[in-house]
């Protein structure tokens, strides 16, 4: 499949999951409707189709926000920014996103926006001070991918309309219950199924987004090893990711399937003894599984030990 | 009448096929001349760079004149050359020049110590790395259209539309990327 089938691909599918996600929205307010009051879930649909649009407009800020990506100045780490104008390049995007830093000891980076104008790459202190050139650029690299296949567009509708659709069954779902006797309407089994449909419809929102989110991981990976040249650099860097154990603190849920590795994949996995549904859940596929990924594609095997190359941190000057 | 509505429905299929296949090759000539066009924003700067980077060192290192006519001479040659494939060899050649430029730099320690020297040195690293770059993403541009003008069905019409082959940037194809390192050894 070439780029821009893929990308084509993307278009299309981020079309659909707006579209699932309106007729799953049309649902709740359709189930609000219908068991309290019919102006109630008009209003519901209009509120939440402005609240989405105000998301999808403000989603640079918000995001920034909840990772706590601070901008850079034009002169500050060129050496960064050069790398990722040179990823950039090779991807042949049309302009260079800017480059924002998240002050963090975990290392992990991010890419936000909706157009490749208005994109941005997050990366933490913690990655600068881990990597050797050749890793970060791979990483790098997968960040762009994900700006290049617009998985970044697809992901912020998908985060923007599961989060609509949690808020409205929710409210839904409360007034329902403590709403009191005199603003239900319909019959007892009109009343269960609208609290079972209102009760699974954030997690089939969910589900929907978090599908989407871990197949693209794969393709971001395959993506940085195509842009490269270099499918060894990618899987290093996964590995020395894999074994670095901190985790972000801004680690906020709604923004985690942003990140190159999942950003709480600690608890995730802590919790997965419990619920063996979790991976279901998880926003990214395990590592070991996309080092495998690449090593088939790429034909090589990682080494035992992980190169002992200087971090690029040292290259930019942070101690 | 049946087998009428039928001839009329696969002609229609064919045409949409046809459609899409025909816009399918327009856009991947599209791709192919952006990607040229990001080679060529490169290797501008590069070539804008060298008068500045000849004058620095001439300040220095007046003499070394036979290395000066190399680089100049792989200048014009860069911005004559009449294809990708050429273009690419002569990129080659000058980067082979440069290296030779900032070998004999190496010589003069007031140059090393010059804040213009290594201003350039420093730009020139970074364009050598982007044209890389660009050469990746054109190569794999050309790669796609070569490949979809050269299957079937289109192989049959391709040159009667206009599509023909386009060259590859650099004699190697999209193998490793040649790495010219202009940093001095340590």
């Amino acid at each position: 499949m070439t780029l821009q089938q893929q990308i084509r691909r993307n278009r299309l599918r981020s079309s659909i999951v707006v579209v699932g996600f309106i007729v799953l929205l049309g649902v709740v307010a359709g189930l609000i409707g219908a068991v309290l009051d019919l102006r109630l879930g008009v209003v519901a649909l209009i509120g939440s189709g402005l609240y989405a649009i105000y998301a999808i407009i403000s989603s640079r800020r918000i995001v920034a926000r909840m990772t706590g990506a601070q901008e850079i100045g034009p002169e500050q780490l060129r050496p960064l920014r050069r790398l990722v104008e040179n990823v950039s390049i090779a991807a042949g995007l049309p302009v260079t996103p800017d480059v924002r830093i998240v002050d963090d000891p975990a290392p992990n980076a991010f890419a936000a926006g909706i157009r490749p104008q208005t994109s941005y790459v997050g990366v933490t202190t913690g990655l600068l001070r881990v990597m050797p050139k050749r890793e970060l650029e791979a990483v790098l690299a997968h960040e762009i991918s994900h700006v290049r296949n617009r998985d970044t567009y697809l992901m912020t509708m998908a985060t923007i309309f599961a989060g609509v659709i949690a808020l409205i069954a929710d409210l839904g779902f409360r007034m329902l219950l403590y709403g009191g006797g005199r603003s239900r309407r319909g019959g007892a089994l009109v009343i269960v199924l609208a609290v079972i449909g209102l009760l699974l419809a954030p997690y089939a929102a969910l589900l929907l987004k978090l599908s989407l989110s871990r197949r693209r991981e794969f393709l971001a990976d395959a993506g940085s090893a195509e842009l490269l040249n270099d499918p060894e650099a990618m899987a290093l860097a996964l590995r020395r990711l894999q074994q670095d154990t901190t985790t972000v603190a801004y680690a906020d849920a709604s923004v985690a399937h942003l990140w190159v590795e999942s950003p709480t994949s600690r608890v995730e996995s802590e919790r997965r003894g419990v619920l063996a549904l979790s991976s279901l859940f998880d926003t990214h596929p395990p590592i070991e599984q996309r080092i495998t990924a690449l090593e088939e594609s790429g034909g090589f095997r990682l080494p035992e030990r992980l190169p002992l190359d200087e971090p690029f941190a040292v290259e930019l000057g942070l101690h | 009448m049946l087998w009428l509505w039928i001839a009329l429905g696969v002609v229609a299929i064919l045409l949409v096929l046809v459609v899409v296949g025909y816009n399918r090759l327009v856009r991947l000539r599209n791709e192919v001349a952006t990607g040229w066009a990001n080679i060529e924003v490169q290797l501008e700067r590069r070539g804008d760079l060298i008068p500045n980077l000849v004058e620095t060192v001439k300040g220095y290192a007046a003499h070394e004149r036979g290395v000066f006519e190399e680089v100049t001479r792989a200048r014009a040659a860069l911005q004559q050359a009449g294809g990708p494939a050429e273009a690419g060899e002569a990129n080659d050649l000058l980067g082979a020049a440069l290296g030779r430029l900032f070998a004999v730099a190496e010589a003069y320690p007031e140059l090393r110590a010059s804040e213009n020297f290594l201003r350039l040195q420093d730009e020139l690293t970074d364009t050598e790395d982007k044209i890389s770059a660009a050469r990746r993403y054109y190569n794999s541009t050309v790669q796609h259209y070569n490949t979809g003008i050269q299957s079937l069905p289109w192989v049959l019409v391709a040159r009667l539309l206009g599509f023909h082959e386009r060259e590859f940037f650099s004699a190697e194809g999209d193998t490793a990327t040649p790495q010219v390192s202009f940093t001095p050894a340590a």
